[in-house]
């Protein structure tokens, strides 16, 4: 007799079969999943480098704490090294027994005792690895990138957090600070450029403006002036347990950087500024921009929409703000010779003066007159060719000038790639303006 | 020449049970005359009124034809065989026997009791009409006889049930209702060969082609006006004796998150309203997936500062987040099934424990979370929202937490394709599931999602092939 | 008629686009740099032409392609070229479902899950597979709002941080690249198979033609940009950022506040995607039916994906070198059946033409 086959049967069966298995699946959770449970959640990352070439991964982890409201979170350290930032990860799993996760890492910070690293090497990692997007900051700190992060801030239970906020696009649209992040540093480093920078965290006693650690302006060139305000790690002896003293702080911030951060870990909570920014050139280490070069790069680089910058005019000394801010670099070349053109516009207004204020005066803050106008145009001309000053003699393309060049004038590229930035003629046009 | 005492005994042969009654009774002029019927299911005064008391005076020698002159009753029928004397008794109405006649009177006194007609409970509305269905086939047919006036109603009664023999009426409106589907409707019905038909979803099952589904198959309405307006679309309407809900075919996904109360509100609050019921059911079935899949396999998924405080919730929780989702999921459709089981006057106990022990107290004790509290009790009222579906709906939220727990996201979303396969190739009755969405009918998008204003919905749906498809006609003045 | 000529514009939009949004940008950066546009506009060229000599052949006759075989090599020819065309789409799904098995593994998955979790991805497609034309039909017509939505809302999320001279310089690329690239990437493009496949099935009204061709320029000007937009935010290490559509997005500010939002839209996107892999599979299915005269498709169903399972098994560890064979070698296979199959067929004679 012919069996005649019922295929909706059939059908039921599978079915079946298949929501019996889900739920053996279900119960059993046995698919080398890493649940919630089981997760180090890394909210940032500290790397810094021994003199054997190893480094050394200092992991901020949020361990959170059963509480019902939910409210109860630690912030803890956990460290590993290796001769790769994976090893190093590993041994933080290893440590841990939880499975580190780096999607929630937005903060990578790079000690100073990097700097002799090449920075690809440092941070390759994060670019092999699908465990993190390139969205993190990533910033270089004075002293050991681990100190910084066990230090306590009055801004943040989270270390990393307070760090932020001093990267924060806010501060970066005030140009009070650069930022990078991990794309921002791959993109312009793998440029034509080969350069990329990095805004420069430093520590700081609450109430001061100077640094927690002892290290001072690293690098860079003499000119910078305007940083004198941060260097203050002789001042700071006493916590950071260094006498590290200022000048060539190229070598002696790298000393005794060790003990800087334990100053703010053993107690006394530190803030945070990033208004300097370390500068890369093919992955090598370049120096320190200061205040008023980072300044410049930030007109020039990000998109400003209030920046406060300080004039003398008439031996009076003005602060101005600086609403509509339109910055930026185009390059020409007019008869074989490359041009770089250097323009920037902004609407400005009084906003503070060393002078007894009147409240008749105050309501022509406005309008900015002239002479303080033009102590403005020469304040910013200065800044700028200070950072060009910077660029030029450390051939540190941070501009991308070389990829503009690439880019807009592609025959010339071959010919000019390997001195243009000495072979550059300069053309900076600085128009401040009053906002009425 | 028969006897009235013969066939009496010929209906009692049959009709044994003590509960149908004989009443005999003479003219004054001593014609003899006996009525059956069924005790509790007809109106006795009624009988009294327009059968036996018309009776009074008839001549003893007064055939057939006078007898009928003489009842009042306007519901008369002339019947000839025992079995359908029989069958008219079994449904409520009296049987008149005539001494020395073989044939007889079916009255219509029928009068089985009956609740009055009320508001129902799942399709509540503030605005517009109030009355809803009732177990009684005649008052159903008469509050959709009371919304249409019109000439082309149609309703045909089929009866089904071999035990039950209980009427079903075929509602449609003729020139608007496509050719053919009526029939088809009719021979569905008739098809089912089962012992009773308690309620209506009986008969939904047999108009599914595939009752296996997981989809409903038949549209339900429990209010006259919804049904009549579905009825007037180019539907067919199923009422069943003994249930207060009606059906449609042929029906469509959308229908159930069309409120009637959408018609009667302006068109924007309709569409914020319906694409919030759309919103809601999804989230309804997916929240507790999507949450115990982010917990499981892609934490990425809640924000940093929230994922802080879910951590927190369930650090220390002695089970694994896809169980802790489960057992919540249990006890949420255990309180579900009991507080609509349990008496009314237990019902506060109930919410006490419910709320109070086993809510409160789980989460103190650290078996339960308080992110897998709110995220079941989000997903229980979401889910409620269309109440229509919830059956379906519910049994989704099953399938994809099991899915998540066990695959992950990526079992939700395959899920979700498989699903969207699956609706997109279902009709019934040559209507698919998922129209308008798909295949796409433009004209009927404006009553889709988005709910147009009458001026816009000038045609009937298009899918449903009506033979007259204009439903609003342009001002002629 | 089971699919009709809207239903094909949507799949010629929306798949065309989706199964071009994973591997294929990373690809195409790494063989022609950052001059991915030209190389994608030329293949593209190429499709749209046979695209639009395919939906004008359908305006000239109502035959299915079958009966157009049949009628000029006879019965047994046309199973024989329907029999390639069978195997060719099975050999059209392999790259796109390790490609997106790699993808469900990275985007859906913090850890490295196994295999396993790819593995109901057969129960779906043989579900689909046994599914006639219409259910492709009618799929596209949820797929196309949802694709819509989806890719409006990563493009926003993604705009802001697009620099579009990174696009820069246009046209400076060595034409050995670009044509490498052309080659190298044409496995990516099957489409007008499809359309020969649904010869005959749909009732051809006027314009059609045109609306086919349109919708495949639409579907190509959505990959063209999200192109752009892909080297525009990652320029040079756009070569490194494989599963493009999950790397644009990432940088949208309130991701912060709100979550990966661009997660969900890529999960919904996903349902898209694997409608769009199954089409290659429903259509080997169709194309065995005709072959073999054998037309129940829940057998073919599960024997192409019992196919295709075992080779996803066998050459799990392997995709990079299967990747690089693909690259290097099916171009060929692809001129032949995307290109010169179904511009040849034109000289096929057209009996009772329409």
């Amino acid at each position: 007799m012919k069996v005649k086959f019922d295929v909706s049967k059939l059908s039921v069966i599978i079915y079946w079969i298949i929501v019996l298995a889900l739920l053996g699946l279900f119960f059993s959770n046995d698919f080398g999943l890493v649940d919630i449970h089981k997760t180090a959640i890394i909210t940032a990352v500290g790397i810094d480098s021994d003199v054997d070439g190893e480094v050394l991964v200092t992991c901020e982890i949020a361990a959170p704490q059963p509480s019902q409201s939910g409210d109860n979170i630690k912030y803890t350290q956990v460290q590993g090294s290796g001769l790769t930032i994976a090893d190093a990860m590993n041994e933080v799993n290893s440590k841990t027994g939880f499975y580190p996760k780096l999607q929630f890492c937005k903060l990578i910070l790079i000690g100073e005792t990097c700097k002799d690293q090449e920075l690809f090497r440092v941070l390759g990692c994060f670019y092999r690895k699908n465990y993190s997007e390139l969205t993190a900051l990533v910033a270089m700190c004075e002293g050991k990138a681990s100190d910084m992060l066990a230090m306590s801030s009055p801004v943040s239970d989270m270390t990393s957090e307070a760090i932020r906020k001093a990267l924060s696009e806010e501060i970066e649209k005030s140009a009070n600070a650069t930022s990078a992040s991990l794309k921002d540093i791959a993109l312009s480093g793998y440029s034509k450029s080969h350069a990329c920078y990095m805004p420069f965290v430093e520590a700081n006693v609450p109430g001061t403006s100077q640094n927690g650690g002892n290290g001072d302006n690293v690098g860079g060139d003499s000119s910078q002036g305007g940083g004198q305000s941060q260097g203050g790690g002789q001042n700071q002896s006493s916590q950071s347990g260094s006498s590290g003293g200022g000048g060539e702080g190229g070598q002696s911030g790298q000393g005794q950087s060790g003990q800087s951060g334990q100053s703010g870990s053993s107690g006394e909570p530190m803030e945070f500024t990033a208004r300097r920014t370390a500068i890369f050139t093919d992955g090598k280490f370049k120096g320190i921009l200061d205040e008023r070069q980072s300044f410049a790069l930030a007109i020039l680089k990000e998109d400003i929409r209030l920046a406060v910058l300080p004039c003398d005019a008439e031996g009076t000394h003005y602060t101005l703000g600086l609403k509509n801010v339109k910055g930026g670099i185009s390059l020409k070349i007019n008869d074989g010779v490359p041009m770089l053109e250097i323009k920037v516009s902004a609407s400005a207004q009084i906003q503070g003066a060393r002078v007894v204020v009147q409240p008749s005066e105050t309501a022509n803050d406005d309008v900015v007159s002239e002479h303080v106008l033009k102590g403005a145009n020469e304040e910013m001309q200065e800044r700028i060719a200070a950072l060009l000053k910077t660029v030029k003699e450390n051939d540190c393309d941070i501009l991308g000038v070389k990829e503009l060049l690439y880019k807009y004038h592609t025959k010339y590229f071959e010919a000019f790639k390997d001195d243009l930035l000495s072979r550059m003629q300069v053309a900076c046009k600085v128009d401040i303006f009053s906002v009425n | 020449m028969i006897t009235l005492e013969k066939s009496i005994k010929s209906i009692k042969d049959i009709l044994t049970s003590e509960d149908i009654l004989v009443f005999e009774f003479a003219s004054d002029k001593g014609k003899k005359f006996a009525v059956i019927y069924a005790d509790g299911l007809i109106d006795k005064q009624l009988l009294g009124e327009l059968v036996i008391k018309p009776l009074r005076h008839v001549d003893l020698e007064a055939d057939k034809e006078e007898v009928k002159a003489a009842l009042a009753s306007p519901e008369l029928k002339d019947g000839k065989k025992i079995a359908d004397a029989v069958k008219e008794i079994s449904g409520g109405n009296a049987v008149l026997l005539i001494d020395g006649e073989k044939d007889f009177f079916v009255a219509g006194v029928k009068s089985p009791p009956s609740r009055a007609v009320a508001e129902p409970p799942t399709q509540v509305a503030v605005h517009g009409p109030r009355e809803g269905f009732v177990e009684d086939i005649k008052i159903n047919l008469g509050l959709i006889r009371k919304r249409i006036k019109s000439d082309k109603l149609q309703v045909k009664t089929v009866f089904t049930g071999k035990q039950s023999d209980t009427a079903v009426s075929i509602v449609y409106i003729d020139g608007i209702c496509p050719k053919g589907l009526p029939e088809k409707v009719e021979k569905e019905i008739v098809s089912g060969k089962i012992d009773i038909i308690p309620d209506s979803s009986y008969v939904a099952q047999f108009l599914a082609k595939r009752p296996r589904s997981l989809f409903k198959r038949c549209g339900s309405a429990e209010k006259p006006d919804i049904f009549c307006a579905k009825v007037c679309e180019g539907r067919v309407g199923i009422v069943v004796d003994g249930s207060p809900m009606c059906l449609t075919v042929p029906y469509m996904l959308m229908e159930d998150f069309q409120s009637v109360e959408d018609y009667y509100v302006n068109s924007y609050r309709a569409t914020t309203l319906r694409i919030l019921r759309v919103l809601s059911v999804l989230v309804g079935i997916m929240l507790p997936a999507l949450y115990i899949s982010a917990q499981l396999f892609k934490i990425q998924l809640i924000p940093f500062q929230l994922l802080l405080k879910i951590s927190s919730s369930v650090a220390g929780l002695a089970l694994s987040p896809s169980v802790e989702m489960f057992l919540t999921l249990f006890v949420l459709e255990v309180l579900n099934e009991a507080s609509i089981r349990m008496p009314k006057y237990v019902g506060l106990a109930l919410s006490v424990v419910g709320a109070l022990v086993l809510g409160d107290t789980a989460v103190k004790a650290g078996i339960i979370s308080t992110p897998a509290i709110i995220i079941i009790a989000l997903s229980a009222i979401c889910l409620y929202t269309v109440p229509n579906s919830v059956e379906t709906t519910t049994t989704l939220r099953w399938l994809y937490l099991i899915i998540a727990g066990s695959i992950g996201p990526f079992g939700v979303v395959l899920f979700t394709s498989y699903l969207i396969s699956y609706i997109v190739s279902e009709q019934t009755y040559g209507v698919p599931l998922a129209a308008p969405f798909a295949p796409i009918v433009k004209s009927d998008m404006y009553d889709s999602f988005v709910k147009a204003n009458l001026y816009t919905l000038r045609e009937r749906p298009d899918v449903f092939k009506p033979k007259n498809k204009v439903r609003l006609k342009d001002n002629e003045n | 008629m089971k699919i009709n000529a809207r239903q094909i514009c949507f799949i010629l939009i929306v798949y065309t686009a989706v199964t071009k949004l994973l591997i294929y940008p990373t690809m195409l950066a790494n063989l022609c740099g950052r001059d991915v546009l030209f190389p994608a506009m030329i293949n593209f060229l190429i499709e749209g032409i046979v695209i639009w000599s395919v939906s004008f052949l359908c305006s000239r006759t109502d035959k299915t392609f079958f009966e157009l075989l049949t009628d000029n090599i006879g019965k047994v020819g046309a199973k024989i070229v329907y029999g390639f065309f069978a195997a060719y789409f099975i050999l059209m799904t392999i790259i796109p479902m390790f490609e997106q098995m790699h993808y469900v593994h990275t985007i859906f998955y913090d850890t490295v899950p196994s295999l396993l979790v790819f593995l109901p991805f057969f129960m779906f497609a043989v579900y689909a597979a046994s599914k006639n034309l219409m259910n492709i039909g009618r799929c596209a017509d949820i797929c196309l709002p949802i694709f819509a939505f989806t890719m409006a809302f990563l493009f926003i999320m993604a705009f802001q941080e697009v620099e579009w001279d990174n696009l820069l310089p246009i046209l400076q690329t060595p034409a050995k690249k670009i044509i490498g690239g052309v080659s190298g990437t044409a496995f990516r493009f099957f489409e007008p198979c499809w359309l020969l496949m649904f010869m005959g099935h749909f009732k051809y009204k006027k314009w059609d033609a045109a609306k086919f061709t349109l919708s495949y320029a639409a579907g190509a000007a959505i990959v063209l940009l999200f192109l752009a937009v892909f080297i525009g935010i990652y320029g040079d290490i756009a070569t490194s950022r494989t599963f493009a559509v999950s790397r644009t997005s990432i940088y949208f500010p309130a991701i912060e506040t709100i979550g990966r939002i661009d997660l969900i839209m890529l999960y919904v996107l996903e349902s898209v995607m694997l409608f769009a892999l199954v089409i290659n599979i429903q259509l080997s299915v169709h194309a065995m039916t005709f072959c073999t005269g054998y037309s129940d498709k829940k057998v073919w169903a599960v024997a192409v994906n019992a196919v295709l399972l075992i080779i996803l098994i066998t050459c799990d560890h392997n995709f990079h070198n299967i990747n690089q064979f693909y690259s290097n070698w099916i171009w060929i296979a692809v001129a032949v059946f995307t290109v010169a199959v179904p511009l040849l067929a034109w000289a096929l004679r057209r009996k009772n033409e329409s």
